[in-house]
């Protein structure tokens, strides 16, 4: 594999659409295309939109880095393979059991998750490792032979392996995997270290049956598209996104396709990351505005705000994931009055059929796009570059009918709509911000997303942040950031450690023992020619505590630097959290986490020459929050605006699928990369 | 309080007010959570974060526990009344474990803070968390035999722990002098403070946003709107009176009386009012139940059945008027013991779910497990160093009306996770050698209850002990509509070997247990909703396939005929047929 100069091609799944980006790397110019994503044949429907976009190309295409769902919405769907577990004695029921739980405390009709594997298929087996781990039983043979045999008799197609403290001794697990690889060839095995190498049994049986669950219909997606490439005599390098940013090779991708469960929103947050490196801002909200979502994630200090833990449909899965904090907030998202007399905007979604009202398929509820259009926001006749014309009598019955409800004007009712959603937003990105020990001030917000434009300026007013960057190309931007993924490798284990003079070395030791894991995964890829890095950090908290921070660990210093690093740097975190550090109290590591990274070459991001100056190209009344009613505006054209155009709020500017607004009293400017850049006056950075 | 017309707040100010306060609510308790150094906080979740107006009404909560819904504004009624609106001072933080101010037991500790913005008193924020200990003459709490208030631990009675910021250090020693793990205590406490300053400060923030006088005003239109909402809900409902009642295994002191708790439920127009006359005596036990927690039952019944997943307001605790008996089991005087007050509680509750299930049918599952939980520790440190484990039980729940009923938590408690075993194993000196269902006390039915739960733990050093809590015994979770009882809990003590011991009621200080010794748990399961003989035999099937009954359950109990084929089973429809026809 090369990463040869030449094309490269970034393919992004979604739920209805393929987006597919074509970078030239020599010029730096974009295609942006668009295929129907059918189910079942995602595939077949991926190679149209591949030879049509490949067609445009004047040299191969040496690097294709796709983005799936297929791993999610087999959960989601919950149309996954036959699976059987083997647990170790006393312990086959831990993933019907779950946590015990009910999250809406006076819903006496809680349903908890039902098992993907029946009791019938969950199995044990006699062994048994302690939590530092030693072996206190051996595995038996005789009896995985016997339970393996049961479920290959029963029809699986796959065998999840979750041993007690597997995290701390992997050996039973190992061994259990390479003799059920010997006497059962055909059936997938996973085991649960391999998926999430952290303590507590149910999340980690949890995340390797899900991971058992999709290996078979992922591998052979995966399979076939290796064909189709091969078919094509495409001899380049065809990476796979991970939720956690980085690509894998599809090797590892069908081994731990879990790993793909969240690779969307990844893109657009490693976007963010490549666009905030080159524009040299340290800290960025990533704000993606969908059709039926919200979605919030962080780059902080040039890095993505991971988390380790995410559930999908209530089961929940540990894997390094973007930190994406995610509400009903988005184009698609319905207004309805609830049994209060209260205003409420989604979380149901008009989705794309029958969607908003003023989109004329037959959609009668009031969504957020329809209140934008009547608030002036929208232009009826210039959307989606003119493909679809906006229907405003529609949006205007299908917002009468809450208008009535509440007693207030079909207009202030649309303003209200728009500033609960803010809100909302806000609110979100409070948690994701304020919550965690930041200060969305020292973060530029960016926005994308089809609708990221159109809340950008009051998200930004709200949460008095000086700046808000609105890229070219915004709707597309999450498959774009695919391009800029480097091959990653996550190593990481539980051990829960108090870190005293005595055992600091001990602490070394784990810590570049997890790093050299990394490295290995890694180099197991065969990357050629990319410059690796390897990061660490640990999950640290007081000793007696148990949530824990997450605190960078630098690689190289000896025992006791490191030790004193960690203090100082916990401390720091947990007085920016709480408030309060009690530095008398003894630190307690309880995991530690490497990341191995083979940085390819970048595509660089090229500056524009600064062009004509322009004029808006009408006016009309639009409603802003802040203006509390409507204001003449002007209207803009992006593609009049070129590099150092400079403009005043209350502005609108529009492209063929995205809309921006400049709020009165802000100021938007295009930059060396043609983004757009507002600043609110009196509030610039310097 | 009194809105100036032109400051009417529109329902679009109101949502965003409303949706400002429980975002708040819930940073008070994501920051307790994550500060804790006590596993019931931290994995448990045995806490709860209220917001109030400066009278104490509720403005939002973010809900752990549903005990405390009611309570917690009741206490800070009770501290206003106690300082005065003027007695109070920016950065006061007030300390209160009365159970006859907060309702549950001396475990739950309430700390809470006034809230001031240019000057005047807004409202406060107030964190309950159950304390690792609190003294007593038990560890931990949930004390199963003390006599009087006094036995349970050091009590607080609205005392405030720091001045105006400043930190009363006579009382934080004191307090740390008299609880067993004074070091979780002070980690625990400085997270509750940590907690309701930051529930202080987006209240503040929030102030200078929109206008103290504007929220204020939102708020009383948000809480107006949930009270209509939920009165044309119970006016909707057929006027009527409905009775439930549950006897109680004992009171753990006079243990050959059973205690009744009854309810009378009348629906009148809009209005519901719960009259527990006929409810036993004040009990000489700590089962009695402090009045604000009986109220909280109703209301957390009340509230399930007709809205719940609206936000909680003080709307929403004004429908309910509530008769209850002087000095009686769920309306006690001081100083009655109360450590023990969730089984009343549970039964409570109960018994708001029966009488409303008269009224609609469509949302009664049948009976479901009590409280039920263990205590293993060792306090001697001769032997190691000392611990108290707290291990809170899921149970069976009733079969629904919708389908078979779950194994959760028990209803007391809410959004309450399990502690799982590799983490009690990295934490204490014990291994867990099992944790499974446990089929043989399912409460069969059309739509079965929920399965028992097993927790089995090897000790792995000497001299510990274990206390229990547990109900159940003599009023096993009910069936209903021809479902059937569950049979009960029991807890084993020294497992397999020739001193084993079963326990069918909660117990106090048995021990010790030594190396090698093992501790059984073993939850009960749900009743049964519906006559069993009506589930489908498909259905009966796939419980033998998975274990959850056996050949002789399926034939007796269901009457489904089926056999064993290789490891698998078949049914016999002509057999079962001829089976159902005889019933």
């Amino acid at each position: 594999m090369s990463a040869g100069a030449g094309h490269r091609l970034a393919v992004d799944v979604g739920g209805t659409f393929i987006d597919y980006v074509l970078l030239d790397e020599q010029t730096g110019e974009i295609v942006v295309d668009k295929e129907p994503a059918f189910k079942d044949e995602v595939a077949r429907q991926l190679f149209v939109g591949y030879d049509r976009t490949a067609a445009t190309a004047s040299a191969s295409v040496g690097r294709m880095i796709h983005g799936s769902t297929l791993a999610i919405n087999t959960i989601l769907q919950e149309s996954g393979a036959p699976v059987g577990v083997i647990t170790t004695r006393g312990f086959r029921d831990v993933l019907e059991i779950g946590r015990g739980n009910r999250v809406d405390i006076y819903d006496f009709f809680y349903d908890p998750p039902a098992a993907l594997v029946p009791r019938r298929l969950r199995r044990e087996v006699t062994e048994r490792s302690g939590p530092d781990g030693d072996v206190i039983l051996p595995l038996d043979l005789a009896e995985l032979e016997q339970e393996a045999a049961f479920l290959v008799r029963n029809g699986v197609e796959a065998i999840a392996i979750c041993f007690f403290h597997a995290y701390a001794n992997p050996g039973h697990e190992r061994q259990a995997r390479d003799w059920l690889a010997e006497r059962h060839p055909g059936v997938f095995v996973s085991c649960s270290h391999e998926v999430a190498n952290e303590w507590r049994e149910y999340e980690r049986t949890s995340s390797v049956v899900l991971n058992a669950y999709v290996m078979p219909s992922v591998g052979r997606y995966l399979s076939d598209i290796e064909t189709g490439l091969a078919d094509r005599l495409f001899a380049g390098d065809f990476a796979i996104m991970q939720s956690n940013g980085g690509v894998m090779p599809p090797a590892v991708a069908k081994q731990v396709p879990l790993r793909t469960l969240e690779s969307g929103p990844a893109g657009g947050v490693v976007g963010a990351q490549a666009l905030a490196q080159a524009l040299g801002e340290p800290n960025v909200i990533c704000s993606d505005v969908g059709g039926t979502s919200f979605d919030v994630a962080l780059v902080h200090d040039g890095s993505v705000v991971e988390r380790y833990k995410t559930e999908v449909n209530k089961r929940p899965v540990l894997a390094p994931t973007a930190d994406v904090i995610s509400i009903g907030a988005g184009g698609g998202s319905i207004a309805w009055i609830d049994d209060r007399n209260a205003l409420r905007v989604g979380p149901t979604s008009a989705g794309a059929r029958p969607g908003p009202a003023c989109f004329g398929f037959g959609g009668d509820r009031p969504t957020v796009t329809d209140c934008n259009l009547l608030l002036g926001r929208l232009d009826p006749d210039n959307f989606l570059g003119r493909r679809m014309t906006l229907d405003t009598a529609a949006a205007e019955a299908a917002v009468a009918g809450v208008a009535e409800q509440i007693g207030m004007s079909v207009l202030e009712t649309a303003g209200g709509v728009i500033r609960l959603a803010e809100t909302n937003m806000v609110y979100a990105i409070r948690q994701m911000t304020v919550e965690r020990g930041h200060d969305p001030r020292s973060f530029v917000l960016l926005a994308y997303g089809g609708g990221g434009g159109l809340f950008a300026s009051a998200l930004m007013e709200d949460l008095e942040i000086p700046r808000a960057i609105v890229p070219g190309n915004s709707a597309v931007f999450s498959a774009w950031g695919l391009l800029f993924a480097d091959y990653r490798e996550d190593a990481w284990v539980t051990k829960v450690l108090q870190v005293t003079e005595d055992s600091r070395e001990e602490f070394a030791g784990l810590v570049s023992s997890v790093a050299d894991e990394a490295r290995e995964k890694l180099a197991q890829h065969g990357i050629a020619g990319g410059g690796e890095t390897v990061t660490a950090r640990a999950d640290v908290r007081f000793a007696g505590q148990e949530h824990t921070l997450i605190v960078p660990i630098r690689l190289g210093l000896d025992r006791d630097e490191l030790a004193a690093r960690l203090k100082e740097d916990f401390a720091d975190r947990h007085r920016a959290q709480y408030g309060q550090a009690d530095v008398t109290r003894d630190l307690e590591i309880v995991t530690i986490r490497a990341t191995a990274t083979a940085t390819l070459p970048h595509p660089q991001l090229r500056r524009t020459a600064p062009g004509a100056a322009a004029e808006p190209r009408s006016t009309r009344e639009v409603w802003f929050t802040s203006a509390g009613g409507r204001v003449e505006t002007a209207i803009w054209s992006r593609e009049d605006l070129s590099p150092g155009a400079a403009l005043e709020g209350p502005a609108v500017i529009e492209e063929w699928n995205a809309t921006t607004l400049v709020n009165p009293g802000q100021t938007a400017r295009i930059d060396d990369f043609e983004n757009i850049v507002i600043s609110t006056k009196g509030r610039e950075a310097p | 309080m009194t809105v100036q017309v032109d400051q009417i707040p529109d329902v679009i100010t109101t949502a965003v007010v409303q949706n400002g306060l429980v975002a708040a609510a819930k940073e008070m308790s994501t920051t307790l959570e994550r500060a804790a150094y006590n596993p019931l906080l931290f994995e448990l979740k045995d806490y709860s974060a209220v917001i109030t107006d400066a009278a104490g009404r509720l403005w939002a909560e973010a809900p752990g526990l549903i005990a405390f819904i009611t309570p917690l504004p009741e206490l800070i009624r009770y501290g206003v009344k106690k300082f005065g609106p003027d007695g109070f001072e920016p950065d006061d933080v007030i300390i209160a474990n009365d159970p006859f101010t907060t309702g549950t037991h001396i475990s739950d500790t309430t700390t809470y803070m006034p809230i001031f913005t240019e000057g005047s008193l807004v409202g406060f924020a107030a964190t309950t968390a159950h304390w690792a200990d609190i003294g007593g003459k038990t560890p931990g709490g949930w004390c199963p035999d003390s006599i009087d208030v006094f036995q349970e631990g050091l009590r607080f009675t609205h005392q405030k722990l720091y001045r105006a910021g400043v930190p009363d250090e006579t009382l934080h020693e004191v307090i740390m002098s008299n609880v067993r793990l004074p070091e979780t205590v002070r980690g625990d406490l400085e997270a509750q403070v940590a907690a309701i300053r930051t529930g202080a400060e987006r209240v503040q923030a929030l102030c200078t946003r929109y206008g103290v006088d504007m929220v204020r005003a939102a708020m009383v239109r948000a809480c107006d709107e949930s009270e209509r909402s939920l009165r044309a809900k119970i006016a909707a409902l057929p006027d009527g009176e409905y009775v439930a009642e549950k006897l109680m295994d004992h009171d753990g002191v006079e243990k050959d009386l059973r205690r009744l708790v009854r309810v009378k439920l009348t629906i009148d127009g809009d209005r519901v009012i719960a009259d527990f006359t006929g409810s036993s005596p004040r009990t000489a036990g700590p089962i009695n139940l402090p009045f604000q927690a009986s109220v909280g039952a109703i209301n957390a019944a009340l509230k399930s059945v007709l809205a719940p997943t609206d936000a909680a307001n003080d709307g929403e605790l004004r429908v309910l008027e509530v008769i209850a008996p002087e000095d009686s089991v769920v309306n006690p005087s001081p100083p009655a013991p109360c450590d023990s007050y969730g089984y009343v509680f549970h039964s409570l509750l109960e018994c708001g779910l029966e009488a409303l299930s008269h009224i609609a049918p469509e949302r009664c599952p049948a009976g479901s497990g009590n409280v039920f939980g263990c205590f293993i520790f060792r306090l001697d440190p001769q032997y190691g160093d000392p611990f108290i484990m707290i291990d809170a039980t899921t149970v069976g729940w009733g079969g629904r009306p919708t389908g078979d009923g779950p194994n959760l938590i028990f209803l007391l408690d809410g959004d309450t996770p399990n502690v799982p075993g590799e983490v009690i194993e990295t934490r204490y000196p014990l291994r867990m050698t099992r944790h499974a269902w446990k089929t043989d006390v399912i409460g069969h039915g059309m739509h079965r209850g929920g399965p028992g739960l097993v927790r089995e733990f090897e000790m792995l050093g000497d001299k510990m002990f274990a206390q229990a809590a547990m109900e159940n015994h003599h009023s096993p979770p009910a069936g209903i509509d021809g479902g059937l009882d569950a049979p009960p809990q029991q807890i084993v003590m020294w497992v397999g070997s020739d001193r084993e011991q079963v326990f069918h009621e909660r117990f106090a200080f048995v021990g010790p247990l030594d190396r090698g010794e093992r501790l059984r748990t073993e939850a009960g399961g749900g009743g049964g909703w519906g006559n069993p003989a009506k589930r489908e035999p498909e259905r009966v099937l796939d419980d033998l396939r998975n274990e959850f009954v056996t050949l002789e359950v399926a034939r007796e109990t269901y009457r489904v005929a089926a056999r064993a084929v290789g490891d698998d089973y078949e049914l016999d429809l002509a057999e079962t047929e001829r089976l159902r026809a005889e019933v």
